[in-house]
């Protein structure tokens, strides 16, 4: 009998409880406010230049093939 | 606070314990978790096998058969490893990617990448409520009926103050895709020449020529769409998940990203029997009534309403990412977890971006086809800026700390992607500005 309890004790103690995300406490986060925004290293904006570069020509030939392939514009 | 929790720990007691379901075993205890984790990964990607991508893929397969089969796999590990960057940031954050531009790089990129998002996502949510018209018509039902049903249907499944709800019953219809695998069966098409295919990349027959290479860039633009990052980053911050199910949401991305390829692998199987068999391709609701007359109406029916449910699931997803982005970006309340009362201009910009794209596709009669193909290619085209910003949020440390940053490696295979995606992009310039560039067919 002893030996019974011990087992099940054992088992008891060892049981996990799996919590889903939803229902568990939140947890801590990365502080976006307290960062504030990103550093503008060099690597940083060159991207930013070169992205703003790469929209504005993108955009306009994306326009140009649209109206082209309407037909409002004969290619 | 950790997911796995000793029966015998105990929580202080000012804490309310949560609830919590009780396993014998570690691994039953990791099965749980996962299960609990798996909805955002597999619904991002599945949801990206939309209206749109139904039609690239089957327009794919109609033209040049078997033969782009090998860009699927090749995009397999790049969908996985910008989706991956995506769990990382929503993790850590708890916060979606509109906020996270927004507050890093600043208003006028904050505001630029939401517009952006909006002006794109509605573009797209137009294609998917053409296809459903398109689809229910051949079905039988006038779209007039059949597009403003699907709008209410689609409305109401967001607005039941759960988030559990909505992703359950989403992701049911993502298992309605595997009907793909049955009817690419069915099909018959030779495992050789599909693996083969699969594997070693194969030259267009007509040589590299303008339609194949729009092709292409819409097939790398549907399968990699801007929309995604938002969704599943905002998705992880509305399911609260926590950095011990970073693994199990990996898995689910993994998963989610290996269903998707595969299923976009059958929609093109399909598409290729009807180019064995010569037919003209106009759309895959055209494409699905010629091959019923070959294999019998079940196909056929079953072909348009997996259209359908594309259509829904991507609907609801780029709806949501819209709705997400904007309540992050105006400091709304923007959960699915709450009734409408408590976040009613989230779920107004949802209900409005659905009914909007509903009533464009009942007023005109659009060319389908041609919005669908450019509407991938826009997305096409905004996804190395995208990337970009996903690329310096993950570099950087301050936000991510060294556990969670980039590594090296990471690095190395997201700047490949970059360079992969700008000459794409620049292929489609130079085809632009000089239309003799490429022959066409």
């Amino acid at each position: 009998m002893y030996v019974d309890f011990d087992r099940k004790e054992q088992k008891a103690r060892t049981m996990f409880h799996v919590v889903h995300p939803l229902d568990d406490a939140p947890e801590e986060k990365v502080d976006l406010d307290a960062l504030g925004p990103m550093r503008m290293t060099a690597t940083v904006r060159v991207c930013l230049l070169a992205l703003r570069g790469y929209l504005l020509l993108m955009f306009g030939l994306l326009g140009f093939r649209v109206l082209q392939l309407a037909g409002f514009i004969r290619g | 606070m950790a997911n796995l929790l000793y029966a015998g720990a105990q929580a202080p007691q000012t804490q309310q314990k949560p609830k919590s379901k009780r396993v014998s075993s570690k691994w039953a205890a990791h099965a749980l978790t996962f299960l609990m984790v798996f909805g955002p990964g597999l619904i991002v990607m599945e949801a990206d096998n939309d209206a749109g991508a139904v039609s690239t893929y089957v327009e794919a397969g109609a033209r040049y058969g078997t033969r782009l089969l090998w860009l699927l796999l090749l995009l397999l590990p790049i969908s996985y490893f910008v989706q991956e960057m995506v769990v990382r940031l929503g993790i850590a954050t708890g916060e979606g990617h509109a906020a996270m531009i927004y507050r890093r790089f600043g208003k006028w990129w904050g505001r630029f990448s939401l517009a952006d998002l909006l002006l794109v996502n509605f573009l797209t949510l137009v294609t998917e409520f053409a296809a459903i018209a398109l689809a229910v018509e051949k079905l039988g039902v006038p779209p007039v009926w059949g597009v403003p049903i699907a709008a209410v249907a689609l409305t109401a499944l967001a607005l039941t103050g759960s988030y559990r709800r909505w992703e359950r019953i989403v992701l049911f219809l993502c298992l309605l895709d595997l009907a793909w695998f049955a009817i690419a069966f069915r099909m018959a098409p030779p495992a050789g020449e599909v693996v083969r295919r699969t594997i070693l990349p194969l030259a267009p027959v007509a040589g590299l020529t303008a339609s194949w290479l729009f092709l292409v860039i819409a097939i790398v633009g549907t399968t990699i769409a801007p929309w995604q990052l938002f969704f599943q980053q905002s998705c992880i911050a509305d399911k609260r998940l926590r950095f011990s199910d970073l693994r199990w949401a990996r898995l689910d991305t993994c998963i989610g990203a290996v269903f998707t390829i595969l299923v976009a692998g059958c929609m093109m199987l399909v598409g290729a029997a009807g180019f064995h068999r010569h037919w003209d391709f106009t759309d895959p609701a055209g494409m699905a009534v010629q091959l019923g007359v070959v294999f019998g109406p079940i196909v056929k029916n079953a072909i348009l309403l997996l259209m359908i449910n594309a259509a829904v699931l991507g609907t609801t997803a780029i709806s949501l990412s819209s709705a997400w982005a904007y309540g992050e970006v105006r400091g709304w309340a923007h959960s699915l977890q709450k009734p409408v009362r408590e976040a009613p201009g989230f779920y107004a910009v949802y209900a409005l971006c659905v009914m909007a794209a509903a009533a464009v596709v009942l007023i005109p009669r659009a060319p389908l086809q041609l919005i669908i193909l450019s509407v991938q290619v826009l997305a096409g085209l905004m996804l190395p800026s995208a990337i970009i910003f996903l690329q310096l949020l993950l570099s950087d440390r301050e936000l991510l700390g060294e556990r969670l940053v980039n590594r090296t490696w990471n690095n190395v295979v997201n700047w490949t992607i970059v360079v992969l995606l700008f000459a794409l992009s620049l292929l489609l310039a130079a085809q632009v500005a000089a239309p003799r560039l490429f022959p066409n067919e």
